[in-house]
């Protein structure tokens, strides 16, 4: 019986591994134990069958499938490069969540049917836009402040993200043009550029999801392949504008904002991450073109919307017991689900009302301002929208 | 590297021309099929690229990216669902398989790594397949060289076995 040092000693002389003594020791051993040679000759024969098998060559398609996915040096910068795999997941998903309505929109929504809606009566403002007007005006800083990625940012951990990446009208989304035009949004670039940013990159709360099981199967699903290889997602890699996003440190000051931190993290934002309507919602092209249309990116480009989303009054609102029960109420997912609502969403009366100096004015009003400082009246509001619709 | 890092396509080409062949076979060697093989051998060079300023140059080049072949082929059999096929495994042939005997050998041999567990499986592969010696070994999987010697020897035994009892 050889013992653990011999049948080592055996090993590494088939490996090539032993000294001049060990070799000595090795034939020695071999020479007195035919056990020994046994082992010797057994393991010869599979280092042989490794050798006979040799290697197996690269298919030809291979090579140029790894170059084009890589950045392009040309125009990418080395930071670009740097960040690269990452951020390939980073602008989908964000850019789903974002463009999709994931929770932003969801956000939005719901601030829009009431703080908005209670602003536009308050102003005189035409209520048949205001409703949907905000969901636009809220969604961009929303979008700005609540996409730092934070282990508690459940985004990337959540099923529904990998069951989007299964969605042909996501991927269609995803290589369509209102895609790229939301990514190449100055807002979004200086967005994903920022310090602040990087710092989420270097997170262990962004490690630990990049190592999740949700993560993986997102990059491995055929979903992702094609997004990765789409023309759209190559355009953006290369473009200067992505190249000149690495460079801005505009995103800082909005993502320090712990508000929105919160915010994402909130209760709330979960209980309207599964909400029934809302996901109806994202799923409607009409909202879609909304929110790629130009009216749309500049009112999420305001000042006003920012502030707005910055006040304490908005986390307020969203944190207040009223807003989660309108936003789980049958009556909100009834008027979140009607044809009207939508056409009026998709109407050009809405998006004409969203691209309006007179909109863009309400948005900076100081009533406007005051009435969303009113928890109060923005609770009181929000009922009175709510039997609106329910009526 | 430098040149890389400089933007210099030419050299990511070269770099891709230099390592692809080696990358592929490591994980083809690991996870039994061409498509998984190509999967992790792209992943494996876009991961490259991206952290090519944080690779430090004090430390091997090919450790590093090897590390991360293995490394991405042991995440891919984590998230391969338990059962392979041995059908699967028709990607172990060699090049050569017009030879009966390469290919029979190939055949047997993959259906044989299969058997093993990922992590001895990765010290074989490393060892016959990309001739690494223990300590490169050990410095790729970042494991102590005794554990590398242990590992492959104890492979070793199973691959024989498997050979003998089961797939030959």
């Amino acid at each position: 019986m050889l013992t653990r040092d011999q049948i080592e000693l055996i090993h590494q002389e088939v490996d090539g591994a032993n000294t001049a003594e060990g070799s000595a020791a090795f034939r020695s051993l071999v020479a007195q134990d035919p056990e020994a040679g046994a082992l010797a000759a057994a393991l010869r024969d599979l280092a042989g069958m490794f050798t006979q098998v040799g290697e197996r060559d690269v298919p030809p398609h291979l090579t140029r499938t790894i170059l084009d996915a890589l950045p392009r040096p040309s125009r990418a910068s080395p930071r670009a490069i740097l960040h690269r795999a990452v951020e390939r997941l980073r602008l989908v998903t964000e850019g789903m969540e974002a463009v999709m309505t994931k929770k932003t929109v969801l956000i939005g929504s719901a601030a829009a049917a009431i703080v908005i809606v209670v602003a536009g009566i308050v102003t005189g403002f035409p209520p048949s836009g205001h409703d949907a007007g905000t969901i636009g005006g809220v969604e961009p800083a929303t979008r700005y402040h609540g996409r730092t990625m934070t282990e508690a940012d459940v985004s990337l951990k959540n099923p529904d993200i990998s069951a989007l990446f299964q969605n042909d009208q996501v991927l269609h989304l995803v290589q369509s043009d209102a895609f790229r035009s939301v990514m190449q949004n100055d807002a979004f670039r200086q967005l994903m550029a920022s310090d602040a940013f990087r710092q989420v990159m270097a997170s262990d709360a962004f490690r630990q999801a990049m190592a999740s099981d949700a993560f993986r199967q997102i990059m491995a699903s055929d979903a992702f392949r094609q997004i990765m290889m789409s023309d759209a997602f190559r355009t953006l890699q290369a473009s200067e504008a992505f190249r000149q996003m690495q460079a801005s440190d505009a995103f800082r000051q909005l993502a320090a904002q712990d508000a929105f931190r919160q915010m994402a993290a909130s209760d709330a934002m979960r209980q309207l991450a599964a909400n029934a309507a809302y996901r109806t919602l994202q799923a409607n092209a009409a909202f879609r073109d909304v929110m790629a249309s130009d009216a749309f990116r500049q009112v999420m480009m305001s000042d006003a919307y920012r502030q707005i989303m910055a006040s304490d009054a908005f986390r307020s609102v969203m944190a207040s017991d009223a807003f989660r029960q309108a936003m789980a109420s049958d009556a909100f997912r009834a008027a979140m689900a009607q044809d009207a609502f939508r056409q009026a969403m998709a109407s050009d009366a809405f998006r004409t009302i969203m691209a309006s100096d007179a909109f863009r004015q309400l948005q900076s009003a100081d009533v406007f301002r005051s009435l969303a400082q009113s928890q109060a009246m923005s609770q009181a509001f929000m009922r009175e929208a709510m039997s609106q619709q329910q009526q | 590297m430098q040149r890389c890092l400089e933007g210099d396509q030419g050299a990511a080409g070269a770099l891709v021309d230099r390592y692809q062949q080696r990358l592929f076979n490591v994980a083809l060697r690991m996870l039994g099929t061409v498509q998984d093989a190509e999967d992790v051998t792209q992943t494996v060079f876009l991961n490259a690229f991206t952290k090519l300023r944080t690779y430090d140059p004090k430390y091997r080049f090919f450790s590093w990216i090897y590390r991360m072949a293995v490394n991405e082929s042991l995440n891919a059999l984590k998230r391969r669902k338990p059962i392979v096929t041995l059908e699967h495994e028709i990607g172990l042939q060699s090049s050569g398989a017009a030879a009966d005997g390469a290919a029979e050998a190939a055949d047997r041999l993959g259906k044989a790594l299969q058997t093993l567990k990922p992590d001895d499986r990765a010290v074989v592969v490393l060892k016959h397949f990309v001739s690494f010696s223990y300590q490169e070994i050990a410095d790729v999987l970042e494991i102590p060289v005794q554990t590398v010697k242990s590992r492959l020897f104890t492979a070793r035994e199973r691959l024989r076995l498997a050979l003998d009892e089961g797939v030959r």
